[in-house]
Formats: structure tokens, C-alpha cells, sequence
């Protein structure tokens, strides 16, 4: 990744972390479960494709990234410049970086509880 | 108003038991509750409680409520382990941090809770260690350490005042030199009161200490932002407690244990008398401090006395009389605001006193004094909740115009539309009332007032002959 | 910068790892604070028990059920007349409290004939109730009464009642959080999909951690009414005993507190699929958002941005005059947990207010994963912040007002700083548009009250110019 991409993803992911609860949520399971699909969504509607939207849990996520994608686009006006690589690259940057934060390297002690 | 006159010759006093088992609104909180109300009472002491932390959270919120001021309650915040293993390392352990972060503190009552007495924590152990530990630690200091057991399926919040105030006089008095000083128990009364007897002492000219000293619950806003809200009776006042000449008890079941502890104990004389509710129990309680100190009664007060008399004769027969009044609290209170309403003609038909303490309550000698005073029926309640004052009304087997108690009855009054005045303990839905004295020739005057407020503000919002009130 | 060990903790160094204060370029994954651990004694904590979490934050709020202690009386009394959470149908949850007044011969014989008998008594006496929750508490939990059987026995021979349990003692857990967890699995357990109610909406869901402070849950109703969503329970506020048995019929569950509430979300995701919602209700930026994505789950877009558009017409144009003269002001929020992260970046965003220091009494370390995450660098995050560190916190923030309970707030008042309750509000409901417009009115008022301004003056130092902040006309 480029340092100049790389500091969109930062852009990107501080707005993120300061915004939106779904990242946060109890466990590690429903944390992945959110920052991997709100992304994979939100990755879709940045490049115009059409996304999954099944289940109820699917159309929240995709409810989520619409969201996401609309405060982005207001926030962030390179973004609607960005080539369909450079979006795929930002945003893959953006889900390692929640997943680190929020799970990976979280000092959250719950996070892999089996009860609560 | 229509006139009712009884048929009945005699008038009955009837003292009956709560009939059901559970209760529905209680009027008293639990034993380490006013356990720890006696312990703020003294300076320089923040009180820990062994057990969970709701034990304290609460209880410091009632008194904010109340006093609208914080106090400082320490816990031992007993988590499950302590619950398995028991609990008294996390006593020493809160000894030890109260001693290290607050360098004033001189006196720690251990106020035990239903948990920490179910689990059997050996807490006279606990003080033994924590007073090694403390020698060593802190050579130059003494804090003493009073072992207060008020396991909370005991009694109520009455009688863990009483074992505190008990237990910390154990713990501190010390045979020393006379001091010819009165000790003087007023129970559990509000800053205003203190401010009475204290002005009541002074102009008699007696020296004399009050356990506790609460007048400082009622705390400025100082310009140097210092926080002033604390007990005023001092260790040094708990040690000449067993050196004074005399002790008078004002409440037969707050702070009377320690009063009589002093007699058996240190052969300080003890004098219990009803508390000063009314004009005729302060008239007593004056007597009894010149009897005791052979100061004279001084002009000030035969005054006070004729200002309150004035003031209540303005009201009784014209707006009290035949009036039916329902009283709910602390016994020591409910008897004395019964005496008070026979003064200016009120009739007090229901008397309601909680907990399981009934054999005690049952001998008072004012339930015997109100016996051959009164000219209605009363029913005394004892053991009771304040479903037994909801249900009475709402069956409508009592008619009441006033009901007199504190703010955890609000809503029988608003609910049934019956003029609430608030006394007693907490008062946290009306302003101020901790600062107003409610024993004593003056207190008995503002009770009177306050009562004849709660009506008129009532006949004018039922619209109820309140045309009376527009040349009175 | 690090964790902070303040000058008062230097004899309990422990504390160090409990109070973090943001610097740039700092996440979480670096400084977390310990939360959710047990208190040291003797500190002057803040917190309450696990018993509280569960009957007066949670189950005392139902406008329509017998809530039974089963212990001592100060269990009771303690929990009642404690909060403000109004129902519309005469605030039944907050004039009532049962107990079943244990004694010692019950801690040597065992209590449950005497609970028996209590529950029997409050059905005989208030007929018209027919739901129940029955607590243990400290001593009755360490004698081990079942207050599951009775209640089986109960419920057995009336079959027109229900009854729920909630095992969760005192000592249970370090916290009121504790309580909030038994309360939720147990009602997962048990009472959800149990009964079924009348479904009259396509749009259906279920409004949970909001417990109706001051009306909070009744305004809100009025957006969901004028949505036309249907909520078909309330986990509490404003709620039934028997809607929340009927969770599993909601579409969606929305969640305002996860502090106190995630469990049964999660709980519902996993056993029915209903996904999970979290939104911030405190806030126009936040409302806006969380009505958005409720309307976008099911499809009515349009109704949405017209709800949004009229309250915002009515609404921002008040905000916007307080939040010319709060801004740049600094508060200090000491509350429960979650209103941290609800409260630090709205009334930032909201009012221009800067939120310099906060500290939880149950939170977890999630909790301060996001108001880290959303609150400002310089600022202290303390994890069960005791009375002497408040005093040292206050003179390195220097708040203008302290968003916290009466009892702390009666302290700050000594030292001339106003305070708003943090919990029960002083004149609320503070959630949603209208409900942020009265928390801003409230911090006004607060901040301009010339009281704690005459408070500073000392009159024997000759004639003082004191420049008291009068308020202006709104």
C-alpha cells in the first residue's frame, strides 16, 4: 500500500472508531461478524455492486454500511476518485485495522468469553 | 363539617400486631442503615461497612436525599469469595486504606451487615489484627476501631443507631477526671433540633455534650470551597462521656443503650424522659435538666414557651379540633407526635411503628400515658408497613384528615388526597425540613404551623370552605 | 501518556491501572483500563450491588409486576424511592416495594414458608396484579432458600399468575453489572417465547436497554408511533411483564444500553435470529442516525427523513441558541458507564461542550473501548472512581458542570460546581431531539446559575467586582 493510501485508511478508520458502535459489540464473534460484513458491504456499495441481502442480519449489515458509506462520501471527497482497486485496497486496509484494534490486539479481557 | 359524637363512654387504646408476614412499603430501613447514621455523627469517622456494596451506595444516597449532603461511608465491598471463605481480610484491608489515605481519620465503626453475620466474620479478631497493624504502621496515631454488630434481620434501622452509638461509646470512653458535663442522647433527630437544644442548654447555662453533635448536617457553601459536613461530637467528647455527672436520654430507643451502658459501666447517672415533642414533654425535659444541674429555668425560655402557646392556641380549637391524624415512623416519634396532637386538640386515631421490636414498644409508659388521655378511639400498630395505613384507607375503614410521617408515605397522601405533613426521617419531597426543629417549645410551634399550612394549602386546592381563610 | 497513578492512590498503586489519561496518536490496543474488577476496600467507591442491578435498574421499572425481596427489609427500602421511571398508568413500579422481612429465625430455620406466604399475601392484597418477580439477597442466597420451588408452588396453585426469579445476590460479581447479566439470561431462559401477542405492524421490534428516565421511553414512543413501527416489548421502560415475553416476535432488536441490555440482544440474535442494533439515543446527531438505520432496515426510507426533518425544524433552532453559549464549556460525566460514550462526542458535536473528564462505576472494558474511542485526548478515563481521586480529578479538569448522581452532586456543590443528574435527570427526558434540547437547557441553566459565582465571593475582602454570569432571556 501506498504511504499515501495508507493515510486514507487511517482517515478512513479514525472516523470509523469515533463513529459507530457495531465494531465494539460484546464478543469476538459478533465484533467479526460486523466489521467483516459492514466492510464487505460497504466495499460493494462503493463499487456499484450488487450485495446479499438474505437475512435479516444481512440487510442490517448492509443497513450499516449505507451509513458508513454515506458519512464517508460527505467526509471524504477523494473517495468518489478513487479507482475500484484503490476502494478494494482502503477498504481491506480499513477491516485489518477495526480487526486489530477491536479484536486482535483489543486488552478487552471478555472478548473471548464463552458466557458473559 | 358535620359532628360526630361518639356514642362510645370509654375510649379504647388498641395495640395490635401487622397480621400479614410480608411487608408492602416498610417505614424503616435495616439495622446497618442507622448504624451508620450514628456513626457519621462523630468527627474525624468514616464508618465501614462489611458487606455488599448496595449496604453503603444506598444508604449514603438516603442521606443525600435527606440532608441534601454527602457523607463519607466506606465499604468492604464483600464479593463471592468472601461470601466462601469470609470476609475479614477485606476488613483489615479497608482498615488500612482508610487509615493511609485519610490522615484525620481517628475513629472506624465496623458495621456489620445480614451477610457478613450470616457468613459469622469474627470481627473483634479482625480489630485485633487491625490494631497491630496499625501500632506499627502508624506509631503516632490512635484510631480507634468500634465493633458494631447490626445484622440486618434484626430490628431496624432504630435499633443499629442505638448499638452504634453504643458501641462507639464502649470503644472510646475512658474513666478520667469529672468533668461535671451533661450528657445528653437526643436520638435520631435533624440539625434543627440539635440547634434547639443546644440554644435550649445554653441559656441554662449548662455545659453538656450531645451524642452526636448533628448540627452540621445543614453545611454552608464556603467561600474557600471547604467541605464542613460532618458530625461534631469529637473523640475526646466520646471519652468524657463516662466522666460526666449526668446523662439524660431523650429517646427511649436511640442512643438509650448507650446512656444506660455509661450508668452500669462508668456509674454515670442516667435519666430517661420522653422525647421533647409538645409543650408538656419539654416542660418535663427543661425540669429535668435543672433538677439535674440546679440551673434555674431562665425568663428566655418561660417566653419561648408563651410565643409557642400563643401560636398553637391560634389553631387548635378553631382548626385542629376533631381533626383525625394518622402517624407513621420511629416509635419515639410517633408517641411523641401523638402527645403533641392531644396538646392542640388534633386526634391522633392511628399510630403505626415498624419493626419486630413490638414487646419493647408495647411497654412504653407514653402508650400508657396516651391510654388514660385520650378521648376517641386509637388503634397503635406495631410491627407495621405502610400498607397498613394504604389499605385502611382505601377500604375505607379509616377516615383521616392529616397524616403525619416522612416522605416514603408521599403517595397515600397524594393518592387519597389527604393533607401530608412531613416529619421525621427522610423528608426528601419538601425543602429544608432538617433545618426546622421539631422537638422543644419552638418545635412544637412549627409542627403546629406546618400542619395548619399542609390544610390551608389543602382547602384551597379541593376548594374546600376555603372562603374561611379570607379574614383569618 | 499512559496510565495515571494520582497523588491520593500512592498507598493503593493498584489504581494506576484503572485511570487512563488520552494522548495523540494512542488506541486502546495500548492502554485499556481494568474495569469490571473488584473494588478495594476501603476506597469510597461509587458502586452499588448486583441485587440493585437486577431489581431497580431492570426488573423495578415494570409498570405491572410485584417486585418481592426475599431478605431483610433495607434491600427493600434501599431500592425504592431511588429513581425516576414513570409508566402511564400511575407509576405503580415506583410507589410499591415488597419484602419479605426476614428474620433470624429465619436464617436458622429457612425462609421459604415465609416467602410462601409473602408472595400469597401481595396477590390476595393487590388482586388485580398477576405478575411477580422474586429476588434473592445476600442472606438469603448463603442459606440457600430455593425461591424457585416456592414460586413453581405458587404459580402451581394459582394458575392465573406468572412468576420470574432472579437469583443474583448482593455480593454477586463486583458490581450492579452483575445483576444486569442474571436478570437477562435468566429472562432469556425462561420467560421469552412464552406467549405470543397480537401483531399489528409489518415493522416490528423490540426497544431494549431503555428504562424510561423521566419519560426517555415515552418520547421516543411518539417516533415509533409516527414510523409506524410496532415495538412489541420494552426491555423495561414504560413495560409490560408479559410483552417481554413475547421478544422473539420483533424483527429487529434495537439496543440503546449494551451495558445492560446486550446480553438478551445477543441472546435473541443467536436463539432467533433477530440481529442486534445498537444506537446512541442521547443526541441529534445520533437520533438522526439510529432512526435512519431502523428506517432503512425496513425499508421506509421516506418516513424517516420526514420524522428527522420536522424535528429538526423544531427542535435545532433551541439547541443552536444553547449551544452558542455552552460552548467551549467543560463537563465532567461520573455516571454508571455507558452514558460515557452516549453523552462525550454528542454534546461535543450537539452543544460544543468539551467532556474533560469521566468515570464509570459498572462499566466494562468494552465500554471504555468506545468512549475512548470517542472521547477526546487530554481527557481521564477512570474505571470506579473513588471520592478522593474525584477531588484530585476536579482540580486538574477544572469542569464547569459534572454530569453525575444527587450525592456527588451535593458535594461539588461545595466547591462552587454545579451538577446535572446524570442518572435521573434534572428535568428530563433527555433522549431523542426534544430530550437533547432539555439537557442542554438543564447544563445552561446549571452553568449560569449565579449562585455558585456569590458562593466564591468572601464578603470580609472589601468590595468585589463580581462579574456574576447573569442568564439571558431564551
Amino acid at each position: 500500500m501506498t504511504s499515501v493510501l495508507s493515510s486514507k485508511v487511517d482517515e478512513l478508520y479514525h472516523y470509523v472508531q469515533e463513529r459507530f458502535l457495531w465494531q465494539f459489540y460484546s464478543r469476538t464473534w459478533d465484533r467479526t461478524e460486523n466489521i467483516d460484513g459492514i466492510v464487505a458491504e460497504g466495499t460493494c456499495i462503493l463499487l456499484g455492486e450488487a450485495t446479499k441481502r438474505d437475512t435479516p442480519t444481512e440487510r442490517l449489515l448492509a443497513v450499516e454500511a449505507k451509513v458508513m458509506v454515506d458519512d464517508f462520501h460527505a467526509r471524504f471527497p477523494w473517495l468518489k476518485d478513487a479507482t475500484a482497486e484503490e476502494v478494494r485496497v482502503l477498504m481491506s486496509g480499513l477491516r485489518e485495522k477495526l480487526t486489530d484494534v477491536a479484536i486482535t490486539s483489543s486488552k478487552n479481557h471478555e472478548l473471548n468469553h464463552t458466557l458473559y | 363539617m358535620p359532628c360526630e359524637i361518639s356514642d362510645k363512654s370509654v375510649a379504647e387504646v388498641k395495640i395490635v400486631s401487622k397480621k400479614r408476614a410480608g411487608i408492602i412499603n416498610p417505614m424503616y430501613d435495616c439495622q446497618p442503615a442507622g448504624a451508620q447514621y450514628a456513626g457519621i455523627g462523630v468527627k474525624d469517622s468514616i464508618p465501614l461497612v462489611h458487606g455488599g456494596q448496595g449496604c453503603t451506595m444506598f444508604v449514603r444516597l438516603l442521606f443525600a436525599q435527606h440532608f441534601k449532603e454527602n457523607f463519607d461511608i466506606a465499604s468492604t465491598s464483600l464479593h463471592e469469595e468472601s461470601a466462601v471463605f469470609g470476609g475479614t481480610r477485606r476488613v483489615e484491608e479497608g482498615v488500612m486504606v482508610l487509615a493511609r489515605r485519610y490522615p484525620d481519620l481517628r475513629i472506624i465503626p465496623i458495621i456489620t451487615t445480614c451477610s457478613t453475620e450470616v457468613i459469622g466474620d469474627d470481627i473483634e479478631g479482625s480489630i485485633n489484627v487491625c490494631e497491630r497493624a496499625l501500632k506499627k504502621e502508624f506509631p503516632d496515631r490512635q484510631i480507634y476501631l468500634a465493633p458494631v454488630h447490626t445484622p440486618s434481620f434484626k430490628g431496624s434501622q432504630v435499633s443499629g443507631y442505638d448499638e452504634c452509638v453504643k458501641s462507639m461509646i464502649k470503644t472510646v470512653a475512658k474513666k478520667g477526671a469529672p468533668t461535671g458535663k451533661l450528657n445528653v442522647f437526643p436520638g435520631w433527630v435533624n440539625p434543627g433540633d440539635i440547634t434547639q437544644l443546644k440554644y435550649y442548654l445554653s441559656e441554662m447555662g449548662v455545659d453538656a455534650t450531645l451524642f452526636m453533635d448533628t448540627e452540621d448536617f445543614d453545611s454552608p457553601m464556603m467561600p474557600d470551597k471547604s467541605i464542613q459536613t460532618h458530625g461534631r461530637t469529637t473523640i475526646e467528647d466520646l471519652q468524657d462521656s463516662a466522666n460526666a455527672k449526668a446523662t439524660l436520654a431523650l429517646a427511649r430507643y436511640e442512643g438509650a443503650a448507650a446512656a444506660a451502658y455509661l450508668e452500669e459501666a462508668h456509674n454515670v447517672p442516667n435519666h430517661q424522659i420522653n422525647t421533647p415533642y409538645g409543650i408538656k414533654n419539654t416542660d418535663d425535659m427543661l425540669r429535668k435538666i435543672s433538677e439535674i444541674t440546679g440551673k434555674p429555668i431562665p425568663d428566655s425560655l418561660v417566653r419561648e414557651r408563651g410565643i409557642a402557646l400563643d401560636a398553637m392556641a391560634d389553631l387548635a380549637h378553631m382548626f385542629f379540633a376533631n381533626k383525625k391524624v394518622a402517624i407513621f415512623g420511629h416509635a419515639d416519634l410517633v408517641l411523641g407526635l401523638a402527645q403533641f396532637c392531644l396538646e392542640v386538640e388534633l386526634e391522633p386515631v392511628l399510630l403505626l411503628i415498624g419493626d419486630d421490636q413490638g414487646s419493647k414498644y408495647k411497654k412504653d409508659p407514653r402508650i400508657e400515658e396516651l391510654k388514660n388521655s385520650v378521648h376517641f378511639d386509637m388503634e397503635i400498630v406495631h410491627n407495621a408497613d405502610l400498607w397498613d395505613l394504604e389499605r385502611r384507607i382505601k377500604k375505607g375503614e379509616i377516615k383521616l384528615d392529616l397524616i403525619m410521617g416522612h416522605s416514603k408515605g408521599r403517595y397515600i397522601a397524594i393518592d387519597a388526597n389527604i393533607p401530608m405533613v412531613r416529619v421525621g426521617f427522610p423528608t426528601f419531597d419538601r425543602a429544608g425540613l432538617y433545618r426546622k426543629p421539631t422537638i422543644g417549645y419552638k418545635g412544637a410551634m412549627e409542627l403546629a404551623e406546618m400542619t395548619a399550612n399542609a390544610m390551608f394549602a389543602h382547602m384551597e386546592y379541593t376548594k374546600d370552605r376555603e372562603w374561611i381563610l379570607n379574614t383569618w | 501518556m499512559p496510565m495515571v497513578l494520582l497523588n491520593c492512590d500512592k498507598d493503593i498503586p493498584e489504581r494506576q491501572k484503572h485511570i487512563y489519561l488520552k494522548a495523540p496518536n494512542e488506541s486502546t490496543r495500548e492502554f485499556l483500563p481494568i474495569a469490571n474488577a473488584a473494588t478495594i476496600p476501603g476506597t469510597l467507591s461509587e458502586r452499588g450491588c448486583a441485587f440493585c442491578g437486577a431489581k431497580l435498574v431492570i426488573g423495578g421499572v415494570l409498570k405491572d409486576t410485584i417486585q418481592m425481596i426475599h431478605g431483610p427489609i433495607g434491600c427493600a427500602y434501599d431500592t425504592w424511592h431511588t429513581k425516576r421511571y414513570p409508566t402511564d398508568n400511575g407509576h405503580f413500579n415506583m410507589k410499591y416495594v415488597w419484602s419479605t422481612d426476614m428474620k433470624e429465625s429465619h436464617v436458622v430455620f429457612g425462609g421459604e414458608k415465609r416467602l410462601e406466604k409473602s408472595i400469597n399475601e401481595a396477590f390476595d392484597e393487590m388482586p388485580e396484579i398477576k405478575r411477580m418477580i422474586v429476588y434473592t439477597t445476600c442472606p438469603t442466597a448463603l442459606i440457600g432458600d430455593d425461591i424457585k420451588a416456592v414460586s413453581k408452588k405458587v404459580m402451581s396453585e394459582r394458575p392465573e399468575v406468572d412468576i420470574f426469579t432472579v437469583e443474583c445476590p448482593g455480593f454477586a460479581g463486583v458490581s450492579q453489572s452483575k445483576g444486569h447479566h442474571v436478570l437477562n439470561i435468566g429472562w432469556i431462559n425462561e420467560k421469552v417465547d412464552t406467549l405470543e401477542k397480537e401483531i399489528t405492524s409489518e415493522y416490528t421490534m423490540n426497544f431494549i436497554g431503555d428504562f424510561n428516565i423521566q419519560g426517555d421511553t415515552q418520547l421516543l414512543q411518539t417516533y415509533w408511533d409516527k414510523l409506524g413501527i410496532q415495538v412489541v416489548s420494552h426491555f423495561t421502560g414504560n413495560g409490560t411483564y408479559d410483552d417481554l415475553r413475547c421478544m422473539q416476535q420483533a424483527k429487529l432488536n434495537v439496543v440503546n444500553c449494551a451495558r445492560s441490555s446486550g446480553y438478551i440482544a445477543n441472546e435473541l440474535k443467536k436463539r432467533y435470529g433477530i440481529p442486534r442494533l445498537d444506537i446512541d439515543s442521547w443526541g441529534f446527531s445520533y437520533m438522526e442516525e439510529g432512526v435512519r438505520k431502523i428506517c432503512a432496515f425496513f425499508g421506509i426510507e421516506e418516513r424517516g427523513e420526514q420524522l428527522i426533518a420536522e424535528e429538526r425544524a423544531k427542535w435545532k433552532p433551541k439547541l443552536d441558541w444553547y449551544k452558542e453559549r455552552l460552548k467551549g464549556k467543560k463537563m465532567a460525566i461520573w455516571t454508571g458507564g455507558p452514558r460515557l460514550w452516549h453523552w462525550t462526542k454528542s454534546v461535543e458535536n450537539d452543544l460544543g461542550i468539551e467532556v474533560v473528564a469521566m468515570s464509570s462505576k459498572f462499566g466494562h472494558e468494552e465500554d471504555f473501548e468506545k468512549v475512548i474511542a470517542r472521547g477526546r485526548e487530554g481527557t481521564y478515563y477512570i474505571d470506579d472512581g473513588n471520592e478522593l481521586e474525584f477531588f484530585e480529578i476536579i482540580d486538574l479538569v477544572k469542569p464547569d458542570v459534572i454530569f453525575t448522581g444527587p450525592r456527588v452532586g451535593e458535594l461539588v456543590k461545595k466547591m462552587h460546581i454545579p451538577y446535572i443528574n446524570g442518572h435521573g435527570y434534572h428535568n428530563g427526558p433527555y433522549m431523542g431531539f426534544e430530550g437533547f434540547v432539555n439537557l442542554a437547557r438543564d447544563t445552561y441553566n446549571a452553568i449560569y446559575n449565579p449562585l455558585r459565582h456569590l458562593a466564591a465571593v468572601d464578603i470580609r475582602e472589601g468590595a468585589v467586582d463580581s462579574n456574576l454570569l447573569f442568564r439571558e432571556a431564551v
